[in-house]
């Protein structure tokens, strides 16, 4: 993948994020259907780019961490654009997009070569279990950031950010399919490991806080039945759960040593 | 015999409380807690928690009580939350059972619970009644019992590494056969990704290597042949070499007697014995690095090294999980109760029927 592709697409995350910043100063809505146009552009660009290393590397070409975070990007950039479509979130738009450069520049200084499929990974199990597993990441950064964005707007009650209600109902659901996705993903993952390795659950650290993700988010899925963690705690609980996350995809493939296949 | 209804609120409270949510949050959280720290104080004794993966939780859990108490109790004590919090599940899907009719569209939900409280029976009963046993080391034509399924035996029939030319393996292709009481029930290729599974054994590979098994010669005459322990070798007028052993380092006791040395080539020697019509005519060693013995050149036998005689052989591991099926049973019942939870939200928000999930 060229180089310069990457930085084409970082370019045009950086302006539509640039145009959502002047739109929270300016508030006008021309800036607005600007970036999100230039959002437009850039998932198309991703996923031809995507599609492209698919198709030369003949598999899923997820398996090192430029791969993992460009493929993580592209799903929040989709997820985002789902979102914004559905209930035209706007401003929300500039913490995700945000989110979606730190993510992309992660990426940016990586080798993107496509590196050589390990056998045991040469399955659509595994496809299907890193689909599952990245878009579910995506839901659960999209759920940090309207998390974020609920605390922001329970203390300032500004008319940039869409209403608590809102907020709180796109929070619910980013969760929910977060939740269902990754359990997908776990599934698929637990099929792979019996006929690779013959167990379905695996005691490496990886596995376990993979286990220990779903277990949060099926809590927080119950959580929001309880009156008291309504609200603010749930939005808390949101960016909590995101910390695990964090820490299950980079903090110990980078701070600790596992013997998951993706280490 | 009747209840009466200090009993009957007792039993309803009971009920109750088997079914809180607030029952499954905590019992979820704390489970939650000892995992992350245990999963830490794992990773930093890796000397305890080594043999984990090699053995299932039934079998590892007692030694590792027995060695590191304080570091292992993390383990029972969240699997014990978890065991509760499946009860907890359970209540709440029977529970929800008996309002079907009123809660039918919770059906996608609720198929996840039941296919959590599958999960943890089969978990379960996979470890505590079944077993991980390999990598077993085979050659092509080796047949080995397994020791845990007494009557069922392991044969590999055929082996070929796959190797890039870069020489990086690229799948290790077993042709396998499981049997049992002296009876063929089933013949595989096994490879990576495609193991052999059958009655709750799941056979595949883990790797392979290279055995030397004798050497290769060239023979003025006769052209290349190969000298490994057992076979025989016709040479002109009646007379016959027979290879009862090999050593690829072999070395001298104080009597001189041949011994080995090692597994690693370095000294090759062959126990030959030549046979001739009227019975055996020379019998001893041939040390590859030495001359030919002066019985073999006495006979009119030029043996010339050539090259080791390499076989391959297959590391094969053997498991047995009688809970599979029961996993594989809870993992659809997940599957289709996310699918159907996802449809049944979107109907949901679509209708205005109760729009918050």
């Amino acid at each position: 993948m060229s180089k310069t592709l990457l930085y084409l697409l970082f370019a045009i995350y950086l302006m539509a994020s640039s145009g959502y910043l002047l739109h929270t100063v300016w508030r006008r809505s021309s800036i607005a259907s600007v970036s999100l146009i230039l959002v437009f552009a850039g998932v198309i660009l991703q996923t031809a780019l995507l599609g492209f290393r698919w198709w030369t590397a003949g598999y899923l070409p997820v398996t090192n961490l430029f791969a993992t975070l460009f493929f993580f990007s592209w799903a929040l950039a989709l997820i985002y654009l789902y979102f914004e479509l559905r209930y035209r979130i706007r401003a929300t738009g500039l913490f995700v997009m945000l989110l979606n450069l730190v993510l992309l520049g992660g990426a940016l200084p990586r080798d993107p070569a496509v590196s050589a499929l390990i056998p045991a990974l040469d399955t659509p199990l595994f496809s299907l279990h890193i689909i599952f597993s990245f878009v579910g990441y995506a839901f659960f950064a999209m759920a940090f950031s309207i998390g974020v964005l609920y605390l922001c707007q329970s203390r300032r009650n500004t008319q940039l950010l869409p209403d608590l209600q809102t907020l709180r109902k796109i929070n619910e659901e980013a969760i929910f399919l977060g939740f269902g996705l990754f359990t997908l993903c776990l599934v698929a993952g637990s099929i792979w490991a019996h006929v690779a390795w013959g167990h379905w659950f695996s005691w490496n650290i990886k596995s376990i806080w993979s286990v220990l993700v779903w277990m949060f988010y099926a809590g927080m899925c119950h959580a929001k039945f309880i009156r008291r963690w309504q609200g603010d705690v749930y939005a808390w609980l949101s960016i909590a759960g995101f910390g695990i996350v964090l820490f299950t995809y980079l903090g110990i493939g980078l701070l600790l040593e596992s013997n998951h296949p993706l280490e | 015999m009747l209840l009466n209804n200090s009993a009957k609120n007792n039993l309803f409270k009971l009920w109750a409380f088997g079914c809180s949510l607030k029952l499954a949050i905590a019992l979820a959280s704390a489970a939650t807690l000892l995992i992350m720290g245990g999963s830490l104080v794992m990773h930093y004794n890796p000397a305890i928690f080594a043999g984990l993966e090699q053995e299932t939780m039934g079998r590892w859990l007692p030694q590792a009580m027995s060695r590191a108490p304080l570091l292992v109790a993390w383990l029972p004590l969240s699997g014990l939350c978890v065991l509760l919090f499946a009860i907890n599940t359970l209540c709440c899907l029977l529970d929800w059972l008996s309002r079907f009719r009123a809660r039918w569209r919770k059906s996608g939900e609720y198929l996840i619970h039941a296919g959590f409280i599958l999960l943890t029976i089969a978990y379960l009963w996979g470890n505590i009644s079944g077993f991980r046993s390999g990598p077993h080391r085979l050659a092509p034509g080796d047949r080995m019992s397994i020791p845990e399924m007494p009557g069922y035996q392991l044969e590999l029939e055929e082996f070929t590494p796959q190797l890039e030319p870069s020489g990086r393996p690229l799948d290790m292709v077993n042709k396998v056969a499981l049997w049992k009481n002296d009876r063929r029930v089933v013949q595989k290729i096994v490879r990576i990704n495609h193991p052999l599974i059958y009655d709750g054994l799941v056979i595949l590979p883990a790797s392979f290597g290279q055995e030397l098994r004798g050497f290769r010669f060239h023979m003025p005459g006769i052209g290349f042949v190969d000298l490994t322990p057992g076979s025989r070798l016709s040479v002109s007028s009646g007379l016959s070499l027979v290879v009862d052993n090999f050593l690829p380092d072999a070395g001298q006791d104080r009597q001189g007697r041949v011994i080995p040395a090692g597994s690693r080539l370095n000294n090759p020697a062959l126990q030959l014995s030549l046979f001739g019509p009227t019975g055996t005519i020379w019998q001893g060693w041939y040390v590859l690095r030495r001359p030919l013995p002066e019985g073999l050149v006495n006979a009119g036998i030029y043996l010339k090294p050539v090259e080791p005689v390499l076989t391959p052989f297959s590391l094969l591991t053997i498991n047995r999980d009688p809970g599979d099926k029961t996993a594989l049973a809870g993992g659809v019942c997940i599957t289709v109760g996310v699918l159907f939870a996802f449809f049944s939200f979107y109907r949901k928000r679509a209708t205005g029927d109760r729009p918050e999930i």
